[in-house]
């Protein structure tokens, strides 16, 4: 396979020290962990770790991708962050750095058979880019609409022009009232959609500046596969394209869809497309 | 026993000259005996690690990550090494808890569970290993109860001869060995004029398990490493009377300090990065706020400055000091009947004199002077031979912090070198022979430590990681350097390749 040159032809380094985790480990939280054993197991299948975004929980795979997942035989886990769905709220929940959640996402890992791929959507996508660098045993990645690896400024032209209410609340960490349309494609349902937005739950305030600013980009090692929706506002197609430039991979558009990949009509399609690729990835590197 | 293993040894180096001239030979015989032998098995495209503890598990861990074939090898029925209390050369005893708080001392990708304490005790520490080798497929790969009874050095590789559970020997033919078998468990023992007549029970800490070993007696407990500290307050607590012998006077370090464990706190200090005067004084301080004056304890004032020796982290060895329960001593002179005499002229009755006395690095199953410095190994950076690159060792080291953590970057970097071994043999002996010039490097941070055994292989972790972290960086560009150069070869036969489309639209 040919490719262009790529930022990602950098060698991955090791990020060995880490002096914050050292002096400030994350104080620990409950967690909530939503898991689905399939059925009719398929064996030397790694188990799938699903990591929501900003304002979102565990819920938001559960809706669909879990069921469907543990149905074709994959051993589906999704966890939400601390002060995400049912996990516990820290203090200060608005100093929670992706520091912290990479801390739950690490945590919910040790508790896995053995090493699972990451799923991560939007915020959580970088969560995943963070857990991917910190652990190499991961056999893959995907990045289901996830905010860029060195910054999120995409986001805000969008934003701005479509529902610059949300883009101020998210940058101030009040809790967030989106427009249905901001997330969620031409295609849904509009009272579906009212009724997803009504789960949201906040967000920590230093996370969101996180994501949204510049920050060290994180080497990977893990294949990974780049997702998007044609309609996306929050991170659109050309941060998809961007992303995937990033990681030396190609990225996969998918047509009338907007962020919410997992809940819009069309949602099996693109879990098709994720499950396809990690058999072909995983059967390809079955030698090591 | 000293004349039998020189026998050994020379016997082993005889046997190496013979295997290496018919290295290719799979079948050769490696031993000049009458022994019949068991056929060798050829597995030079694989590594052996000795030894399922902490560090061996992590060691096999990361070389099988980045591919590479390895077989793991456990002398006890059980993994977990030093941490498996059933295990021959466990030292653990049955309070003992972790000396250094959880996010030192976990595998950086495999952290400790969040419902652990600060400071794990050692079912809890054996209880994540497992969890760590079952995650990591390793349970799976772990040969139990197999020991490694003898290696022999090839011109390349190594001739291994093994034990199986069932008794029978078979003999491997491995690639490379990484040996792992821990250093903390051949016990280090002292020995005073007197000590051959003396009445009572004489006890190394290697073969101290639980606090009914000390009830009802009176106990001299020599040493103050963590152990002898630890042992001195369960002395306090169940004993007759405690008198701790101490050659020195130490700097105790508290568990907790401003709430928190002293460790975090201390790196948060280490992370200013301050002159080494500065980072000390900082310290003598915060013990002088927190502890006080020893002497203030009859404990005579520390000859040394703070981290020259390696940190002593006690917490009630003084509180049972100023309960009179322990009473500190210097020095043993000499045992007399049923005395003990020390350095003062002072004399005590005892009925157990505990050794806390350390321990000696040993190597049994490689043939001596394979790994240079004897007492003193000389590795590069603890880990690597100086003159052969398919022997490392791992786990090596005595730092002032956890050690999972930093052996798990031991095991990165020889399964990176390893790699570039394979790409590009030649970079990867430039690499070693560049560290050549470097083996008295100690990663001390620059610290003098006071000229004592237990210092032969410690290391300052904020210093030790640092250099590790360059020594990965080193052997990773190496390696970068030999893939950009093969990748430029291919991409001139495909130069006329269009460039993929940059995404792919789906219905």
């Amino acid at each position: 396979m040919s490719r262009q040159p790529t930022a990602s032809d950098h060698t991955p380094r090791e990020r060995v020290r880490r002096t914050l985790d050292w002096t400030l480990p994350p104080s620990p939280v409950v967690r909530e962990v939503v898991e689905v054993v399939p059925d009719h197991p398929v064996a030397n299948r790694p188990p799938l770790l699903f990591v929501h975004g900003a304002w979102h929980g565990a819920w938001c795979w559960q809706e669909r991708w879990l069921p469907a997942a543990a149905e074709a035989g994959w051993h589906s886990v999704a966890v939400s962050l601390r002060g995400h769905g049912g996990s516990g709220r820290p203090e200060r929940f608005g100093l929670a750095s992706l520091r912290h959640y990479e801390h739950d996402v690490l945590q919910t890992i040790t508790t896995l058979p053995s090493p699972p791929v990451l799923i991560g959507h939007s915020l959580g996508g970088v969560v995943v880019q963070g857990v991917l660098e910190r652990y190499r045993s991961a056999p893959a990645g995907v990045l289901v609409a996830s905010m860029p690896p060195v910054h999120g400024l995409q986001a805000v032209p969008g934003l701005l022009r479509h529902d610059p209410g949300l883009l101020v609340q998210a940058l101030v960490g009040r809790e967030v009232t989106p427009r249905s349309g901001t997330l969620f494609g031409p295609a849904t349902d509009p009272g579906e959609a009212a009724e997803y937005l009504a789960r949201l739950g906040p967000e920590s305030w230093l996370a969101t500046q996180q994501v949204v600013l510049p920050r060290r980009r994180r080497d990977i090692r893990a294949p990974v596969l780049v997702l998007g929706g044609e309609h996306d506002v929050v991170v659109p197609p050309h941060a998809v394209v961007r992303t995937a430039r990033h990681f030396g991979t190609r990225a996969h558009l998918f047509r009338g869809m907007g962020h919410e990949l997992m809940l819009e009509p069309g949602w099996d399609a693109v879990l098709r497309r994720v499950l396809g690729w990690l058999e072909a990835t995983l059967t390809g590197d079955a030698g090591t | 026993m000293a004349d039998e293993a020189r026998g050994a040894a020379t016997r082993t180096a005889a046997a190496a000259t013979r295997t290496a001239a018919a290295a290719d030979d799979a079948a050769v015989a490696t031993d000049g005996t009458a022994r019949p032998q068991p056929r060798l098995e050829d597995r030079r495209e694989r590594t052996l690690v000795i030894g399922a503890g902490s560090s061996g598990l992590t060691a096999a861990k990361n070389l099988r990550e980045r591919g590479l074939a390895v077989d793991l090898v456990e002398r006890e029925d059980r993994l977990g090494g030093n941490w498996n209390i059933e295990g021959s050369a466990s030292r653990v005893y049955e309070s003992t808890h972790m000396i250094s708080s959880k996010p030192f001392t976990q595998y950086p990708d495999f952290p400790m569970p969040d419902d652990a304490p600060d400071y794990l005790h050692h079912t809890q520490v054996l209880a994540y290993l497992h969890r760590y080798a079952a995650h990591f497929g390793l349970d799976e790969l772990v040969e139990l109860s197999t020991t490694v009874e003898e290696v022999t050095p090839l011109a390349r590789g190594f001739d291994v001869t093994l034990t199986g559970p069932d008794g029978t020997r078979s003999a491997r033919r491995y690639g490379q060995l990484v040996v792992a078998n821990g250093h903390n468990w051949y016990p280090k023992w002292p020995s005073y004029p007197g000590q051959d007549s003396f009445t009572g029970e004489l006890l190394h800490s290697a073969d101290y398990r639980s606090a009914a070993q000390l009830e009802g007696k009176r106990v001299v407990v020599v040493g103050a490493g963590n152990t002898g500290c630890d042992i001195v307050v369960e002395a306090a607590q169940r004993a007759t009377a405690a008198f701790h012998s101490t050659r020195r006077a130490y700097w105790y370090a508290p568990k907790y300090a401003l709430g928190r464990p002293a460790d975090q706190v201390s790196d948060a200090i280490f992370a200013l990065r301050l002159p080494l005067r500065a980072t000390q004084a900082l310290f003598e301080a915060t013990a002088r706020l927190v502890v006080g004056r020893y002497e203030r304890f009859g404990l005579p004032t520390p000859d040394h400055r703070f981290l020259e020796t390696h940190p002593i982290v006690n917490q009630q060895l003084l509180y049972h000091v100023g309960h009179g329960a322990i009473t500190p001593k210097p020095d043993i002179d000499h045992l007399d009947g049923d005395e003990v005499v020390f350095t003062d002229g002072s004399r005590v009755t005892a009925d157990l004199v505990l050794f806390a006395t350390g321990y000696l690095i040993r190597f049994p199953f490689l043939p001596e002077g394979l790994i240079p410095g004897g007492a003193r190994p000389r590795l590069y950076r603890n880990v690597f031979h100086p003159d052969r690159d398919d022997l490392f060792v791992i786990g090596l080291i005595q730092p002032d912090s956890g050690q999972f953590c930093l052996v798990h970057w031991q095991a990165v970097l020889v399964a990176a070198y390893l790699e570039l071994r394979q790409r590009d043999p030649a970079a990867a002996a430039a690499y070693l022979v560049a560290g050549r010039d470097h083996l008295d490097e100690r990663s001390q941070g620059g610290i003098d430590l006071i000229d004592s055994t237990r210092h032969y292989v410690e290391v300052e972790h904020a210093d030790y990681v640092r250099d590790l972290e360059r020594e990965i960086r080193d052997v990773e560009a190496r390696s970068a350097g030999a893939r950009s150069t093969g990748r430029a070869r291919s991409a001139a036969g495909s130069a006329a390749t269009p460039a993929a489309a940059p995404a792919e639209m789906s219905a």
